[in-house]
């Protein structure tokens, strides 16, 4: 058997192990990492719907020791099967519906031509039962009856294709067109962090463009050859090699339809995992799936496992003649269809009955479906994304404040809920829409061969679920039961949790605090700092005309600050052209104290001195000029700030005598510093409020956020980072006024 | 002739009443049958000021006339009270800065060289070159200020203090050694409230932490009933202690002046005049400013008030020996400011305003709110305090001007980290006080930038220590519930809704006071 670490696989190994006497079961493993295939097995068969079978035969290793036998490998590379197998069950396949177009070739096609070689070098009369799915009949409609899928395709050339695009399509991603594209596309979003920044951004959406090539590869070649995706695509070819080899050895296919959880067996509701409808399910239990593009009356086909399982047992018990394979459709559409409206109705009697909690907010509100068609359901889900693009355009370019931060975090919400849905409604609009009733002839004849006593055992009559009991008494609460402890989990922890920053503990020695100036410790930006310092040494009419100059500026200025930090301030510290810097030192202690110091978070300077208190080296870097640090000075142990150029005389050139730290630098300088000082930066704090801040937060183990622009935002709540909001006091200090004279 | 001060008892004639409350006011319908004190009218003032001026220094009270105390070579000190006095601010110019004119005048006939000029804000912050020019004037800032002869007192500065012993109940002095070594010290103070001058003024106003910290305490403040009265404050006595043994070390002539009750100029010179007697045009006033508050943004409304410069008039000047200077200046400001009030009341009403003596140019926060109506308006008695003991004290102030983080630095980190663990004056004393007056930062700010000293908010909760312990309920209406709660206070939304969560402590029908202030007033309590 293979595929035993699967829903359908696992299953069927305790059906066999609990209800078939005598059987020996051997189980084709890959080792996972360093736990070899025995020690997975020993792992699955501590799971509770297993409990009664160990007990009975003493413990697990003398369970496996009477009954399993172990066959370590890959079905990529098959080992030698043991001598003496009466039949194999393949349960192992991809049961993505998107897989790559390599994998899904390699593991529904490759992996079951070797492993059928295996099989015909075990033995000639050794029975193959393949697990395959309904659905391989792809948007072929109505009623699809037992027997081969009738398909025109050159298996080998498809075989071919598929396994080669995984090299064609990276190769093409490392060309110049899309490394370009991206490129662009990276470096706007994160030139200000730096160009190593970008690089790795760029890199990583070369990695998500192949990947997407390949999943579109195949779902394309699939839609063009009459499938609905890449898994039944290549489900449908690996039947093909199945029929191939029924030509000389016994051979049959089971073709479920959409395996849900147990009726009754190991106990109803039992289920591993998120199959096919739960997302859906849960979705609408918390109020996420406002409409669903199916139509009203569209057959859901739904097979509780234990009916699939017990199905597999009887086809092995039987196991049919030489030269054409036996098909069975395990489903329920023919004999007890259920639609999606009354999937629809037993879903929501069932929340109705049992809400979720959404947090301390009462139940969650239902959505009502009213099955519009495709066509309205995708209306408004584009609609959305449209809205949700032109949203996110405009937070990325506002100014950042509280209600910037608060939107984007509402917008971030709201682009899950679109991904969830577009994604979903991508991959399901197909079976929505598949008006294919599965014929189950074969099957029903095959139960009611059975003694009566082996159909009580092993009931696979589809017709016999209410779907009413099955749904609201056993599927849903069997898969909301998980979510209902999580949110629990999440509430605890909610409550639990402390707002704001954990205080210091002073033990650990060589911790540095790195803080960033602008906007993180205090209210102000480097233009204004100019102002401040400029504006004194004029006269009224001249401050008026340099304002507007600067006024003018702004655009410029804004474009400049948008695209690279260091660019920036270049630009600004040129204006310093021609200022003594003794001036500027006696202006920033004269007045800029005064403007530096009103500017101060209080919360920011609680915690620099919380850092020293607790024995941690103080650091500020910042890209100001040095004489605007002065007020700090004594809150840091080190200060690294941008040195104004001077000429002999004294005079400012406009140019900064070394390159402004800003975005990667800040990085590397700190690691330079870390080496020198011997400071352990995993244990090392970073304050930084903006974006072009990241390589800074991201070099040290404890990063905060203060009061970030959107996208750091975005970033440290995607990576856990603390987001604090150190504001400055708006205090009306008038006496400050820079354009007005004291 | 300008009337007395009286206690008016509201009936139903009575027209809802101002109530000062931050940067605004309300007019409220206080309850029949309350007591609302309102001060006497303005004195007459002065008629010649710089006559009077020279008539102080040239007669003194028990001592030398100034100009024979001159002599070259001398050595001169001239202190003068910071801006917290007076409140407002006066307009210019200012009388301290008029006399300082005229002691200058004297000093250079007598050929005084070594003249400084020092401002006495012992542990408040520095003021600003524009702050000291509008107190000593144009002409004296320019001669003074550039040379770097007329500053700010730096308490903390170790070289340039001078510790003149103890006294007999071993309490540190410690004053300015400037002040100290000099031939002569004059003081030039505003008497503003009883509580100023006398030896309060050198012995405090020029004083380090080690010397304040005898008398700033909570021990000391609970038992000055009250302050306002220096024969019965404790922080006076040790004062006056101090300023006894200064006075053997160093010659002091005090010069103490006295002003009218003229807070308000036009147009504002109704919230000056009893509600039953506005003109139809302070009607109008009032509703126009009340409207134009209504809508302004927070920053414009401080503005507008913190713009206020008040057209005080001197009411008199006094020279000479400390404590006869003193007695002299007492009286008048008595006779300005004293009403006799009958017997105490359940309930005590007062309404903060925008200004205290620390926040000029600056934001009222929480602590200065409450340092102001429960230190400074509560302890505005002799005798007795208005509010019965286990009474209830109901103020006015929203409590949401916040903290401005570059005069009051300390005074965030006092309110998020130590009234966080305790209110209680005596706790915070003892566990607190010592870390925040010896931390580097605050001590950094103290005299580099224009921060109050890091104890300073410890004393302005001392100042309230004294009613804290006398009263069983403190609520503040019209405040920002959850400042009000970290304070250790209730808020309410209206005088009703107070009265009705003081129920508990002083009954359903109490006897109720309001002192209607500003103007200025001390309530004589029989």
């Amino acid at each position: 058997m293979t595929g035993v670490t699967g829903f359908v696989g696992e299953a069927l190994l305790h059906r066999m192990l609990s209800e078939v006497p005598g059987v020996r079961v051997t189980l084709l493993v890959r080792p996972k990492g360093s736990t070899r295939g025995t020690a997975r097995i020993a792992a699955l068969l501590k799971k509770p719907i297993f409990a009664e079978v160990v007990e009975a035969s003493g413990g697990i290793e003398a369970l496996m020791a009477a009954r399993i036998g172990v066959l370590e490998g890959d079905l990529a590379d098959t080992p030698e099967l043991p001598a003496g197998l009466d039949a194999v069950v393949h349960c192992a396949g991809d049961v993505s519906f998107d897989p790559p177009v390599d994998e899904g070739f390699r593991t529904n096609v490759v992996g079951t031509r070797e492993l059928l070689a295996r099989v015909r070098d075990a033995g000639p009369d050794l029975h193959y039962v393949h697990i395959s799915t309904a659905y391989v009949a792809g948007r072929r409609r109505g009623s699809i009856p037992e027997g081969p899928v009738d398909l025109e395709v050159d298996l080998e050339a498809e075989l071919a294709w598929g396994l080669s695009q995984r090299r064609a399509i990276e190769d093409r991603s490392r060309s110049a067109e899309v490394l370009t594209a991206e490129r662009k596309k990276a470096e706007k979003a994160h030139s200000r962090a730096g160009a190593l920044t970008a690089a790795a951004a760029t890199e990583a959406a070369r990695k998500e463009w192949v990947k997407n090539e390949l999943v579109a590869a195949g779902a394309e070649r699939a839609r063009s050859l009459g499938w609905t995706d890449c898994y039944t695509f290549t489900k449908a070819l690996g039947e093909r090699v199945v029929e191939e080899h029924a030509r000389t050895h016994r051979a049959s296919i089971v073709r479920p339809s959409i395996i849900e959880s147990a009726l009754t067996t190991p106990h109803p509701g039992w289920i591993e995992g998120f199959k096919m409808a739960e997302p859906l399910i849960l979705a609408y239990g918390r109020g996420e799936l406002p409409e669903f593009p199916a139509a009203a009356d569209t057959i859901v086909d739904i097979v509780p496992v234990d009916h699939v399982v017990a199905a597999i047992v009887a086809v092995l018990a039987h196991p049919p003649q030489v030269g054409r394979a036996a098909y069975f459709h395990v489903s329920s559409g023919d004999r007890q269809p259920l639609t999606f409206h009354q999937l629809y109705e037993n879903v929501r009697a069932y929340f109705d009955r049992h809400p979720f909690q959404a947090g301390d907010r009462g139940a969650t509100r239902l959505p009502e479906w009213r099955f519009p068609g495709a066509h309205a359901v995708e209306r408004v889900l584009s609609s959305g994304e449209r809205a949700y693009q032109v949203a996110d355009f405009l937070i990325s370019h506002a100014p950042r404040s509280d209600r910037a931060r608060d939107l984007a975090r509402r917008l971030e919400q709201q682009r899950r809920r679109l991904e969830f849905l577009r994604r979903y409604l991508d991959i399901y609009a197909e079976y929505t829409q598949a008006e294919l009733r599965f014929h189950d002839g074969n099957t029903l004849a095959l139960f009611r061969s059975l003694s009566e006593a082996d159909q009580a055992r092993f009931a696979f009559d589809t017709s016999v679920v209410d779907w009413k009991v099955y749904l609201q008494d056993i599927h849903c609460p069997a898969v909301t039961a998980p979510i209902r402890r999580l949110d629990e989990v999440r509430a605890a922890r909610r409550k639990a949790a402390t707002p704001g920053l954990r205080p210091l503990s002073p033990e650990k020695p060589a911790v540095a605090a790195f803080f960033d100036m602008d906007g993180t410790l205090l209210s102000s930006n480097v233009i204004e700092t100019y102002l401040w310092v400029r504006l004194r040494e004029l006269s009224g009419a001249e401050r008026l005309a340099e304002l507007g100059r600067v006024v003018g500026k702004v655009p410029a200025l804004v474009q400049a600050e948008r695209r690279e930090r260091s660019a920036f301030l270049r630009t600004v510290y040129r204006d310093y052209e021609g200022a003594r810097r003794a001036d500027l030192d006696q202006i920033a202690d004269d007045h800029l104290t005064d403007h530096v110091l009103s500017r101060l978070s209080p919360a920011a300077v609680r915690r620099i001195r919380e850092h020293r208190r607790a024995g941690h080296r103080t650091v500020l870097i910042t890209g100001a000029i040095r004489p605007l640090t002065r007020p700090l000075r004594t809150l840091f142990d080190h200060i690294e700030a941008a040195e104004l150029a001077v000429d002999e005389r004294g005079i400012c050139t406009g140019y900064l005598s070394s390159s402004p730290l800003v975005g990667e630098s800040r990085a590397a300088w700190m690691a330079s510093y870390a080496a020198e000082h011997g400071i352990d930066m995993a244990a090392s704090f970073a304050y930084a409020d903006s974006h072009s801040d990241l390589p800074l937060l991201a070099a040290v183990g404890n990063p905060v956020a203060v009061r970030p622009d959107v996208t750091l935002f975005r970033h440290a709540r995607k990576h856990h980072w603390k987001i604090v909001d150190w504001k400055s006091s708006g205090s009306s200090v008038r006496s400050l006024d820079p354009a007005g004279g004291l | 002739m300008s009337r007395p001060g009286f206690v008016l008892e509201v009936d139903d004639r009575t027209p809802p009443l101002v109530v000062h409350e931050g940067l605004g006011f309300r007019l409220e319908s206080f309850p029949l049958g309350t007591r609302v004190v309102y001060p006497p009218e303005s004195l007459p003032t002065v008629p010649d000021v710089d006559e009077a001026i020279r008539e102080a220094l040239l007669h003194p009270v028990d001592a030398e006339p100034l100009p024979s105390l001159l002599f070259s070579g001398m050595r001169l000190t001239i202190a003068f009270d910071d801006l917290s006095l007076p409140l407002p601010s006066m307009k210019s110019p200012d009388i301290r800065g008029r006399i300082i004119e005229h002691v200058l005048t004297l000093a250079a006939e007598a050929g005084v060289d070594d003249v400084e000029i020092v401002a006495a804000n012992a542990l408040h912050r520095r003021m600003t070159a524009g702050e000291l020019k509008h107190i000593v004037g144009e002409r004296v800032f320019r001669s003074f200020f550039p040379q770097g002869q007329l500053y700010n007192f730096d308490a903390e500065d170790r070289d340039n203090l001078a510790h003149l012993g103890t006294t007999e109940q071993g309490e540190d002095i410690e004053i300015s050694k400037r002040a100290a070594e000099s031939d002569l010290l004059v003081y030039v103070n505003v008497n503003l409230v009883a509580m100023d001058g006398g030896h309060k003024s050198v012995g405090i106003g020029l004083a380090s932490y080690k010397s304040l910290r005898h008398h700033h305490n909570p021990q000391t403040m609970v038992h000055s009933r009250s302050f306002m009265d220096h024969k019965k404050s404790a922080m006076h006595h040790s004062a006056w202690r101090i300023g006894r043994i200064i006075k053997d070390t160093v010659k002091v002539f005090q010069i103490e002046t006295t002003l009218d009750n003229n807070v308000f100029g036009k147009p504002y010179d109704f919230l000056m005049k009893r509600e039953w007697e506005w003109s139809v045009r302070d009607q109008a006033s009032m509703l126009a400013m009340k409207r134009g508050l209504s809508v302004a943004p927070q920053k414009l409304r401080h503005k507008l008030f913190h713009d206020l410069r008040a057209p005080y008039g001197l009411t008199g000047i006094s020279a000479g020996e400390v404590e006869a200077v003193h007695e002299q200046t007492l009286e008048r400001v008595h006779r300005q400011q004293l009403v006799e009030v009958q017997g105490q009341s359940d309930v005590l009403v007062l309404g903060v305003p925008y200004l205290g003596p620390y926040n000029v140019n600056s934001s009222m926060n929480p602590i200065l709110a409450t340092c102001m109506g429960l230190g400074y308006y509560f302890n505005s008695y002799r005798h007795q305090p208005v509010v019965r003991k286990g009474g209830a004290v109901i103020l006015y102030h929203p409590l949401n001007e916040g903290f401005n983080q570059l005069h009051h630095p300390s005074y965030v980190d006092f309110y998020e980290e130590v009234l966080a663990e305790s209110t209680d004056p005596a706790v915070i004393s003892a566990k607190y006080e010592k870390q925040f007056a010896e931390d580097e930062w605050y001590r950094h700010l103290y005299r580099t930038s224009h921060a109050y000293h890091g104890v300073h908010p410890f004393y302005m909760w001392y100042w309230a220590a004294h009613a804290m312990d006398h009263v069983d309920e403190v609520i503040w209406v019209g405040a920002d519930r959850k400042v009000a709660s970290r304070l250790g206070f209730r808020a309410a939304t209206t005088l009703q809704d107070a009265l009705e969560m003081a129920s508990g402590t002083v009954g359903s029908s109490p006897s109720i006071t309001y002192l209607h202030n500003p103007p200025h007033l001390l309530a004589d309590v029989r």
